[in-house]
């Protein structure tokens, strides 16, 4: 059995990483984990519009966490932020990831947020790898592989002008 | 297509991956030999009583977890600032027919 170092994907069962399936699966991922966020989002703002109270009194509670006192801080400081932030920024990174915009940007508050739940919510009843960890886990995944870039928006904004002007900007794109 | 990992690419790799995988692998089978309870979180009876406490407390798992997931941000902050290496990101070569 053939072995290629520079890609071990490479044997008689190929699945290339720039082939068909893989533009299909990372396409469809991204838009499912962006709806799983839009709609959480917008069920809020339609709920609560901006004032989600719930949010400061989640981070009001995370005491004894490996974030230390930051989310109790948060919660207790930057209450109005939290109660507007949580529905508005659930929903744009969701809207983000769906139409495949700015999704690597969008994937990093992904990330924040998806750290906040991991560490705050269930005391890990079903294990440290749980279904908040593998949310983080998929948000770190659309960073990773770019998957804005496959039938997404990201693709037509980094051919633009100034992207190529400036093509750090593909950092956040992608 | 060619790839190249700088020093500051691997040592990202590394020090992520290693944090990340210790805190989630390592202690957790470190966790498994310690006896119940095999997981992360206390273990309790019917009556709602903590009977047995992990021995490796979660926070320094997660914390762990989370300092890979910092080193990760430093480093996109770090490829954001830094200059970017001159020349087209593939190469094209002539082919000629027979």
């Amino acid at each position: 059995m053939s072995y290629q170092a520079a890609n071990p994907l490479a044997d008689e069962f190929e699945f290339e990483l720039g082939g068909a399936w893989t533009a299909y699966w990372l396409a469809f991922l991204r838009v499912v984990t962006g709806w799983w966020f839009f709609h959480a989002g917008v069920t809020k703002l339609i709920e609560d519009g901006l004032a989600y109270t719930y949010g400061p009194a989640y981070l009001k509670q995370m005491t004894g966490t490996a974030l230390g006192p930051i989310p109790v801080l948060m919660g207790e400081h930057l209450g109005w932020l939290i109660q507007a932030m949580v529905p508005l920024g659930e929903t744009l990174i969701g809207l983000g990831l769906m139409v495949g915009a700015l999704v690597r940007l969008a994937s990093v508050f992904g990330v924040f947020f998806m750290a906040l739940f991991w560490i705050g919510n269930a005391s890990f009843g079903h294990g440290l790898v749980n279904s908040d960890f593998m949310g983080l886990l998929l948000f770190m995944t659309m960073i990773v592989l770019a998957t804005g870039r496959y039938y997404g928006l990201d693709a037509v904004i980094e051919k633009t002008k100034l992207v190529k002007r400036h093509p750090k900007l593909r950092y956040l794109l992608g | 297509m060619q790839q190249h990992t700088t020093v500051i690419d691997k040592a990202a790799m590394a020090l992520s991956g290693g944090l990340m995988l210790l805190g989630v692998v390592v202690l957790g089978l470190v966790e498994i030999l310690a006896g119940k309870p095999y997981s992360a979180a206390p273990l309790t009876n019917d009556a709602g009583e903590i009977i047995a406490t992990p021995m490796i407390d979660p926070t320094l798992r997660t914390g762990l977890v989370l300092a890979g997931i910092l080193v990760l941000a430093l480093y996109g902050l770090y490829k954001l600032v830094a200059p970017m290496k001159e020349g087209p990101a593939t190469t094209q070569q002539d082919v000629t027919a027979d």
